[in-house]
């Protein structure tokens, strides 16, 4: 698996990221316009596009947000362009807005929005299910179960488009996003892009009063007919398992029958393969308008079915209300959870405890044996990287503030979200994209303590802009902090509005963070870079005495992200290294700092050392070690202007050092 | 093909999704069907990461259930005993020779909340206390042999695919490394492999 295969020509089987098939898909459907805001567990389809951009002549936008990233395909489709965006769960809600009422206007077509969930909330403050916004909008969606149904219902998706004049919707969840396979690779149809004339198909896209009225009754009559059309569609099929293995063709009188969508699907069969239990599957691929028709037909016979489906009950209460005179198993009867993602395990509890047969293998009692084992590990959990700007940021911001308890500090969506896990816990809430300025609003009226907002630079575009108007408007008092590192960093350093390149790596206008909060009135400005520690204590604590609206912008780009430029523009890392003369196992750089690349030696009386393989260079430990016993490794070699010595080096001469004892 | 499970595990920021791809495209050239369940969009390193490679016709769970792996491949000691559980009994665990404390333990250490590091015998010795078959890969030292130090997971490939070698071709593993690699690096990968290999056996 790799980018060549999305772009190879060649049609042949391919090993692919569900992800990469995707856009593989889309490109084979000619799509002509995509835009998109990153975000885990779709990002990888944003980043692949970007990829292509550089062989095929699609346009390709890296939006501010959710919401313009689908008005935007919607703008295309309106022109009869192929048009695709992909958010994650709750990039949706930003969005809804205008989902909503694209149900109701319609489109000239080909037009889809894939909503990626993430059941476990892996990456996500909340395990949204995306499935009700089908429902609920009154627009169709499609959910895949492998990447190759994934390929297959985005072509679909797009003549589905097209023929009912709607956007359509694609759900998948983590585990399909993040499944690889074989996938099939087909011929790239593309047609240049071209322009077309608006006025050749001129039609009302508007929505209020009368016309809301009127656009509502021809969006009920386009469900009508979608429902009827796919009724019957080969998305939704019906299989046998008879105990060993999967049939097109029914044995006779199976029992059982599971109903089962996406993910669910995958683990539903393994189960029933563990279990050697026969049923009958009716796998859904069309999740709504749900083929209640075919469910009925599907139950006709059986003594019980299960609805095996993540998070909440929904595919189970369609059964419930379709069908009479049969068992119904499933979250409503407490065998399934509506929490957390499923896995082999969880179905074949459920199953088994259904249809009353011992599961082959205790697979709690034997992780709970294997975990107990693992109980002398600590958690490795994610941390900010080293050379992290963050890091440096919150270090001079914890030392200004002085005792934590002393502000009431309104944390935002991005790698600093990560100042809430353990061991720092440093954060009063941590809600939803830009959510910090509004929180701050209302805690600065009542709260006696100084009221903090931080939010990052690819954050405060899409969604903290309208909290900050109203901070200003309304004479809040609040310390805004910008924390500027260049990039959307969390997702793997996509371009936003406030850097200068664009989508794809083409130049692109900047926006000028400073000159957005001039322009919307905000009082004191402070520009910090994040590495200068010690020298921005002094400066964050004026801004925090600012009656009023003050910001504080943090620039350092994000250290994956200039480290990377700073390699591939040839330069070499100089790793700082701790002198073991000097150090007198203060730990300041381990207590209050956490570096990923220090740790420290017990056989040293306790001595911090550096790991030269991990650090990048940055300096900050050195600036807050109170002893000076933290220094470039340059300083060995001839000076800090020369930074021509690299992690080889510095190993060389620690063995040369070794070798003369 | 018989199915095959597969954990590879380590810690983020060190080519294990490379080394998945890998595996993956071992198996689309030796004509053999392979899934895998991956996490991406955590791009801070220093986390713990989990792949599930699945190889064989009836295969369709991204995720592999607890005590169903035949392998688990470490490029971390302690990543290898917080993943047993999905070993299999008297499974195989191929781990890297090599111990990373995370900064957490770090932390705990100098606030005086436990008393000293886990060390890398004491790791291994919870591994070896179950039934597990333990091979033990010093990747760091063969990937610097092979002349490229970056290949510690190529060299661990190369020692699975020994494991494997009666389900898998060797060739088509070293395909994959050639199609997967770098063109200036395919030389030094492939003798990397191989010094996997090698370990393997020895
Ligand atoms: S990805 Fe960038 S911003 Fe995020 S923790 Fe790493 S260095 Fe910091
Ligand atoms: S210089 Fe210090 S803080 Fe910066 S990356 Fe290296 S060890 Fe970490």
């Amino acid at each position: 698996m790799s980018f060549k295969d999305v772009i190879d020509e060649e049609e042949r089987d391919a090993y692919m990221l569900c992800n990469e098939a995707i856009v593989r898909a889309a490109l084979e459907a000619d799509v002509q316009l995509v835009s998109f805001y990153p975000g885990a567990p779709q990002t990888e389809i944003l980043d692949n596009f970007e990829k292509a951009a550089s062989k095929y002549d699609f346009k390709i936008e890296v939006a501010a947000n959710e919401k313009v990233a689908l008005e935007t395909v919607a703008g295309a489709a309106m022109l009869g362009k192929r048009s695709l965006t992909s958010m994650k769960s709750v990039g949706t809600n930003v969005a809804s807005d205008a989902l909503y009422t694209l149900a109701y206007t319609g489109l000239k077509g080909g037009c889809l929005c894939l909503i990626a969930d993430d059941p476990h909330a892996h990456s996500s403050q909340s395990e949204q299910d995306g499935r009700w916004f089908g429902l609920t909008a009154y627009l169709p969606m499609l959910e895949p179960s492998t990447p190759k149904e994934a390929m297959e219902m985005v072509k679909k998706g797009f003549e589905l488009s097209e023929e009912f004049g709607t956007l359509v919707l694609i759900r998948t969840t983590t585990r399909v996003n993040h499944q690889s396979g074989i996938v099939p690779l087909g011929p790239m149809n593309r047609t240049p892009f071209e322009k077309v004339s608006w006025k050749e198909m001129k039609r009302p896209y508007t929505s209020v009063g009368e016309l809301a009225r009127k656009g509502k009754r021809e969006m009920l009559d386009r469900m009508e007919k979608i429902r009827k059309k796919m009724a019957r569609s080969s998305l939704n099929r019906v299989e046998y398992f008879d105990g060993k293995e999967l049939k097109d063709k029914g044995g006779d009188g199976e029992k059982l029958g599971v109903v089962t969508a996406g993910v669910s699907y995958c683990y539903t069969v393994e189960a029933l393969a563990r279990l050697e239990l026969p049923a009958k599957i009716l796998k859904l691929g069309v999740i709504n308008p749900m083929a209640e028709e075919m469910i009925v037909d599907f139950c006709e016979g059986l003594d019980k079915v299960v609805i095996v489906e993540e998070l909440s009950p929904y595919m189970e209460d369609v059964v419930r209300r379709s069908v009479k005179d049969i068992e119904i198993y499933g979250k409503r009867t407490g065998h399934f959870s509506e929490a957390l993602e499923y896995d082999i395990p969880s179905v074949l509890e459920g199953l088994s405890a259904v249809a009353g047969v011992e599961p082959p293998f205790d697979h709690k009692e034997h992780c709970k044996e294997m975990k107990k084992l693992a109980e002398i590990l600590p958690q490795r959990l994610p941390v900010f990287c080293a050379g992290c700007p963050h890091r440096a940021t919150f270090w001079s911001l914890r030392r200004a503030v002085g005792d934590p308890d002393s502000v009431f500090f309104a944390n935002d969506i991005g790698c600093y979200s990560m100042m809430c896990l353990p061991p720092v816990e440093w954060s009063d809430t941590l809600l939803c994209m830009g959510a910090s300025m509004g929180v701050a609003a209302g805690v600065q009226y009542i709260a006696k303590e100084k009221t903090i907002a931080v939010v990052g630079d690819s954050t405060f575009f899409h969604a903290a802009l309208p909290g900050i108007v109203n901070l200003v408007h309304n004479e809040d008092d609040v310390t805004i902090f910008v924390l500027d590192n260049a990039v959307t960093a969390m997702t793997g350093q996509q371009s936003h509005p406030g850097n200068e390149k664009k989508a794809g790596g083409r130049e692109g206008k900047k926006l000028d963070i400073r000159s957005v909060l001039e322009g919307l009135g905000v009082e004191k400005i402070y520009d910090i870079s994040s590495y200068e520690v010690k020298d921005n204590i002094p400066i964050i604590k004026e801004a925090l005495e600012h009656e009023g609206v003050s910001a504080v912008i943090s620039h350092g780009e994000c250290a994956l992200y200039h480290y990377r430029n700073y390699r591939r523009g040839g330069g070499k890392l100089v790793p700082y290294f701790i002198d073991l003369e000097t150090c007198e196992s203060v730990h300041a750089c381990v207590l209050n700092f956490m570096c990923p690349a220090i740790s420290v030696m017990p056989e040293e009386k306790g001595k911090a050392r550096i790991h030269q393989d991990i650090c990048v260079g940055c300096g900050v430990c050195s600036k807050l070690c109170p002893k000076g016993a933290i220094r470039s490794t340059a300083t060995i070699y001839g000076g800090d202007n020369k930074p021509v010595y690299t992690v080889e080096d510095y190993e060389k001469y620690v063995e040369k050092k070794e070798a003369e004892g | 093909m018989k199915q095959i499970n597969i954990i590879l595990c380590g810690i983020g920021g060190e080519g294990l999704v490379l080394m998945s791809n890998i595996i993956g495209e071992t198996c689309r050239l030796a004509g053999e069907n392979v899934i895998s369940g991956e996490m991406h969009g955590l791009a801070q390193r220093s986390g713990s990461v989990i792949v599930h490679m699945r190889m064989g016709d009836e295969v369709l769970s991204p995720l592999i259930p607890p005590g169903e792996a035949d392998v688990i491949v470490s490029l971390e000691i302690m990543e290898a005993l917080r993943y047993l559980y999905y070993l299999k009994p008297g499974g195989t665990v191929i781990t890297n020779k090599r111990l990373v404390h995370p900064p957490g333990e770090t932390h705990e250490l100098v606030m005086g909340k436990v008393e000293k590091y886990v060390e890398y015998e004491g790791v291994l010795e919870a591994i070896k206390s179950t039934d597990a078959e333990v091979v033990e890969v010093n990747a760091l030292s063969l990937a610097k042999k092979a002349g490229e130090v970056r290949a510690q997971n190529v060299v661990l490939l190369g020692a699975l695919s020994a494991a494997l070698s009666g389900s898998i071709p060797e060739k088509s593993f070293m395909d994959a490394v050639e199609e997967t690699v770098p063109k200036k690096a395919v030389e030094s990968n492939l003798k990397a492999f191989e010094l996997g290999i090698d370990a393997y056996e020895s």
